[in-house]
């Protein structure tokens, strides 16, 4: 299973939900579970992610096992069983 | 004047009291743009910096820049600009809220304060009317009843800055408080304002600020405008959840300092997040004067323990009232976050000094009879009652109120105070974060996180993703942060802005405004020099550049925790390159050839 974790304006949007798990498959990829994802919302949710042409927003960040995709392969980033992904829409502060 | 300024300074010799008006001297406004940098300009001109912080000599000098009052981007914002008694460095506070513009409009761009007061007083302003008046009756009050005291008996709209007890009390790190919740915050700045026995300053202001090219500022401002509200940072993410989305994503990277920094993680800092916040205490959000941006927290506490309302807490309290003290009971944060604003408290510092003074207890330095109770972390009742002595200066607090290093140092340890230049820390570890390790070492008013803010690229990605490990071009990424938010802090500007705008708007707007046509390339090189000027000052008041360092912990104590563990931050390999692509020698010195391009000689 790979967990994912909601925060920011996904977990708003979420009524508060936390985190989700959904079943690893081989191959899986970070853009794959993205899919996934917005497979069983009913909300449109990973807009607040990626763009209509699957690019990551400027500010997105998403955490694998709390490592940054962008310095790994970015959606392209293959996934294991057990992992844990963190999903930050934009938002800043100081 | 038209351009975005009026021209006009009030000096108030508080020794004397005497209002006098003065012309702004209009050729350093151009060099040095406004706010932080004219402010400083003057003050470099105006005291030796070697004067005691707290004493006659030293000036307190409250400045707006050429786009405060103006609108497109956040112009809201004000600098208190003296000497601090916190770090003896440069101190320049920033803060919005209405009373930036009020006292814009009221035709003043600036107020230099000097001398001391014999008894306390309060500055009238209305319109380009000054009086002092005796504050007998304010002196013990906090800034919540010294607002609507002074608005009670002065004018029903005047916009107030104010001290609170702390302040008074000449607490190492009061702070100023304007609009009753926004604080020029950091380095102490209160307290230099208590010592001259100043208590508020009331502004009621009806006129207005003029633009040289009214047409290209709107255009300007249209662009602007239309950034802020199309970039998801600044139309989504902080309106929603303020800067205190911050909490989850810094301990998810690793760099939430965590007990005084003895870890990078804190294992309960969901209980203290922006999501939590949204779903306890926030009201509403709400911004400072014409900012469509609106990331502050409109708060109330409900449940029996603890009372109040207020504004808060910020990402930085969130930290420095949690983490950092290993506390996640959210509602005490809330309840000394309002504390902190009614006594007049910069956060950061009193939160990190606590933090300081749990591990003195740690390890048996500091005992339970010092202080009146046992000091461990994660006790929030202890924290919030200390909070509250430090505020009124009783028992235990007067110590917290010296700041961490004085405090540590008290007991021989001062290696264990997270501070650089004797200033705390704010809400990232210099380890997890190596830009950010810089940027504490060589900010010129201690450890700062709005003074080259690098967690932008090296956490959020923003304008690009750095990685927080890499030191490669990190000095020269330091050098430019630090330049773009002089700049911005000089104009007038709030810096959340530049999470989506950048120095092509901040130029555009500035040269609309004040009638110049300079290019981006230049309004770098100002700030530049404001930060070579803030650096001389330094220099001359004696913190050397051996003070361009981070405590023991941070270089060579390993993260324990998290992603970042076994990390130390790499100084003193990013130092020099530092001081190079500043221009200096490798001594830290500002060299004369750097001097004289900057037009600094
Ligand atoms: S972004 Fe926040 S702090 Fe800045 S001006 Fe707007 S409301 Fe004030």
């Amino acid at each position: 299973m790979i967990r994912l974790q909601f925060y920011g304006l996904l977990r708003l949007m979420l009524s508060g939900k936390e985190s989700l798990e959904l079943p690893w498959h081989e191959g899986d990829t970070v853009g794959l579970l993205l899919e996934k994802f917005q497979a069983v919302e009913k909300i449109p949710v990973t807009g607040k992610l990626i763009d209509e042409h699957g690019t990551l927003h400027a500010g997105t960040i998403i955490l694998l096992n709390r490592r940054n995709i962008l310095h790994l392969k970015k959606l392209d980033t293959q996934v294991n069983d057990g992992d844990v992904l963190a999903l930050f829409p934009p938002g800043a502060g100081g | 004047m038209g351009n975005g300024w009026h021209g006009k300074l009030l000096r108030v010799n508080l020794s004397e009291k005497i209002c006098t008006i003065e012309a702004l001297n209009m050729d350093w406004a151009a060099a040095y743009i406004g706010g932080r940098g004219l402010a400083t300009k003057y003050l470099t001109e105006e005291i030796d910096p070697t004067t005691d912080a707290l004493g006659t000599d030293n000036k307190l000098i409250f400045a707006t820049g050429p786009l405060t009052g103006t609108y497109g981007a956040a112009n809201g914002r004000y600098m208190v600009v003296t000497k601090s008694p916190l770090t003896g460095t440069v101190a320049s506070s920033n803060s919005g809220g209405y009373f930036p513009c009020e006292l814009k409009y009221s035709g003043f761009d600036m107020i230099i304060f000097e001398g001391k007061a014999e008894q306390p007083l309060y500055l009238k302003i209305h319109n380009q009317h000054a009086e002092l008046a005796d504050a007998a009756h304010l002196w013990g009050k906090t800034t919540d009843e010294t607002e609507d005291q002074i608005r009670a008996e002065f004018h029903g709209d005047a916009k107030v800055a104010c001290i609170g007890p702390a302040g008074e009390n000449l607490v190492r790190f009061a702070c100023i408080i304007n609009d009753k919740h926004r604080a020029a915050g950091r380095s102490g700045v209160g307290a230099v304002m208590g010592s001259k026995n100043l208590k508020a300053i009331a502004v009621r202001g009806t006129g207005g600020v003029t633009t040289a090219n009214p047409s290209g500022f709107r255009e300007a401002a249209r662009e602007t405008l239309k950034m802020l509200r199309t970039h998801p940072v600044t139309s989504e993410g902080l309106p929603a959840l303020g800067t205190a989305i911050l909490v989850n994503i810094i301990n998810q990277s690793g760099a939430l300092p965590t007990n005084n920094s003895q870890f990078g993680t804190f294992d309960k800092a969901e209980s203290i997040s922006g999501e939590r916040l949204v779903q306890t205490y926030l009201k509403r959000n709400k911004g400072c004067m014409g900012c469509v941006i609106a990331c502050a927290r409109v708060t109330k506490l409900t449940g029996s323990r603890f009372t109040g309302s207020g504004e808060g807490p910020e990402y930085e309290t969130l930290w420095s009232l949690g983490a950092t003290c290993g506390i996640s009971d959210m509602a005490a944060i809330v309840k000394a976050s309002y504390l902190c604003d009614e006594y007049g408290m910069d956060t950061i510092t009193i939160g990190s000094t606590v933090a300081c003074a749990m591990e003195l207890y740690q390890r048996g330095l500091i005992t339970e009879d010092e202080v009146g109770m046992p000091l461990n972390f994660g006790d929030a009742d202890v924290m919030v009652k200390l909070v509250e002595m430090t505020g009124k200066g009783e028992g235990f607090g007067n110590k917290i109120g010296l700041g961490s290093y004085r405090l540590a140092d008290s007991y021989g340890v001062p290696e264990l105070s997270m501070t650089v230049k004797k200033q705390e820390f704010p809400a990232y570890d210099g380890r997890a974060i190596q830009g950010m390790g810089l940027e504490y070492a060589t900010s010129n008013r201690g450890a700062c996180h709005v003074r080259g803010y690098l967690v932008s690229p090296e956490i959020l990605g923003l304008p690009e993703k750095l990685d927080p490990q890499a030191i490669e071009g990190k000095a020269a990424w330091a050098k430019a942060f630090q330049d773009v938010t002089a700049l911005v802090d000089s104009a007038g500007v709030c810096l959340f802005t530049t999470f989506s705008i950048g120095v092509p708007q901040v130029t555009r707007l500035l040269n609309a405004a004040t009638g110049s046509n300079h290019t981006d390339d230049q309004m770098m090189v100002a700030g530049d020099r404001i930060w070579n000027m803030e650096r001389l000052f330094n220099l001359k008041a004696g913190i050397t550049p051996a003070q361009d360092t981070l405590p023991k912990r941070i270089l060579s104590e390993p993260l324990p925790d998290g992603p970042m563990k076994g990390i130390v931050s790499r100084l003193p390999e990013m130092l020099p390159e530092y001081y190079s692509v500043r221009g200096w020698g490798t001594d830290g010195i500002p060299t004369a050839v750097k001097l004289q391009q900057l037009g600094l000689v």
